[in-house]
């Protein structure tokens, strides 16, 4: 017998998958702004003078961008607990997603110092700033202009990764996408509906970005 | 702390990185090749291949992957077409690599100035000239390093095909934790795996992109 496709499931499901929408788009928002200050914090130790700080850095880094975020959800949720560290499906997570995007955050950030001309930092010194006022008044604001377009790109990834979650049980909405197929077994139309979700959700983030970026322009701009 | 435990499931291991590794390669070399297809798409005269392309590289690049896997997996049986895990997976992953491939193609391709295309096009040379000739030996060498980092993460997201039940790597990880419980010791391995094969390329990556911007300085 040929399937009969239903496509009101979408209709009736609606309620659940765009509770789902919101959950996602909640979980994201918080991995992305503390991952967005990992990045910051990681980079500075990318270009610390401490050999030690360096090495921490680039090792953080190069562990989490040469695994598969999979294998450090699982690791978090069902390894640590291996040696008395237990943690819940949702914190799991969250570390997970911040721990991941915040590696490739680092690389973003030190491009972007890395890129601020050389001549600012010594107009910096020279004005009698310490190295922390000229990297805060001074590097990070210019560095943040010329990151942001990749910074965006990271965003992006973090909000589809973040469907990864689903699989130590934390509800958003390819958790409950999941649910919404065991229930009706419209696995067509459910799955389908909640690409286009996440289609959605990705365009509207971009979105937003740009606007921010449009915005932190001209803020940047007048103060630098 | 049962380090033995890895010891003992080496080989268990081993059978699911061949797995792995085979997803891995096949995807790289399909997702390349219908990458490559669209890639062109994109830059068509053709405004129908235009917007065909568009859609397919924005679908698959907008979506979460385990979507796809899921959607190819349990959402084409209704059009009648069913595939074993392993084919969703590669099918689902193809999809997602030649999304990725088209942009980079793409990107390549139009960052060749476009005064040379019109150069070529004076000389009298046809649209395969230009490309074959000209833009192409130019535009492959700046593929190769975001092609790499591609490669990566293609090696990084076969663990989830895990999630629909193919044996790979992540599967006999977990298959392995379940059976002894040594959560902490194998998760462990299972990540040092893939970080002996990701490592590796991602600082050939980095040197490529190196050498290439520092050709392009002189």
């Amino acid at each position: 017998m040929a399937y009969q496709f239903d496509f009101t499931v979408i209709v009736r499901s609606l309620p659940v998958l765009l509770r789902g929408a919101a959950l996602t788009m909640g979980l994201s928002l918080l991995a992305i702004a503390l991952a967005t200050v990992l990045g910051v914090i990681g980079a500075a130790g990318r270009l610390s003078r401490w050999r030690v700080a360096r090495f921490l850095a680039s090792a953080y880094v190069e562990a989490f961008r040469n695994t598969p975020l999979l294998i450090q959800i699982f690791f978090l949720f069902f390894g640590l607990p291996g040696i008395g560290i237990r943690l819940s499906a949702f914190t799991s997570g969250l570390l997970a997603l911040c721990l991941y995007t915040g590696a490739y955050n680092v690389e973003v950030f030190r491009a972007g110092i890395e890129a601020v001309p050389r001549g600012l930092r010594e107009a910096a010194a020279s004005l009698g700033m310490t190295s922390f006022q000229s990297f805060r008044h001074v590097i990070l604001p210019v560095a943040v202009r010329i990151s942001l377009p990749a910074l965006g790109n990271n965003f992006v990834a973090l909000l589809k990764n973040s469907s990864l979650v689903s699989t130590i049980g934390v509800v958003e909405l390819t958790f409950l996408a999941n649910d919404l197929n065991a229930w009706t077994f419209r696995s067509f139309e459910i799955y389908g509906a909640t690409a286009l979700i996440y289609l959605l959700l990705v365009l509207l983030l971009v979105f937003v970005l740009r606007r921010v970026e449009g915005r932190l322009l001209v803020y940047i701009r007048r103060v630098a | 702390m049962k380090w033995d435990v890895v010891a003992d499931n080496f080989f268990y291991l081993a059978r699911g990185l061949e797995v792995t590794a085979g997803i891995g390669l096949t995807v790289m070399l399909t997702g390349t090749v219908l990458g490559f297809v669209i890639g062109f798409m994109r830059i068509s005269g053709w405004w129908i291949l235009r917007t065909v392309s568009l859609l397919f590289v924005e679908l698959f690049r907008d979506t979460p992957l385990i979507l796809q896997i899921f959607f190819v997996f349990f959402g084409l049986p209704a059009l009648g077409i069913r595939l074993n895990p392993l084919l969703a997976a590669s099918l689902a992953m193809t999809f997602f690599a030649a999304a990725n491939a088209a942009e980079i193609v793409r990107g390549a391709i139009q960052s060749i100035p476009h005064g040379q295309v019109e150069a070529a096009r004076s000389l009298a040379f046809t649209w395969w000239q230009t490309m074959s000739l000209v833009i192409l030996p130019q535009a492959l060498r700046r593929m190769v390093p975001p092609f790499m980092g591609l490669f990566t993460t293609l090696i990084k997201d076969t663990s989830l095909a895990a999630i629909i039940g193919v044996f790979e790597l992540t599967r006999a990880g977990r298959e392995v934790v379940e059976r002894t419980l040594a959560s902490f010791e194998i998760w462990i391995t299972v990540a040092a795996i893939y970080f002996l094969i990701c490592y590796p390329l991602s600082m050939l990556t980095q040197r490529l992109e190196q050498r290439l911007t520092a050709e392009a300085g002189h």
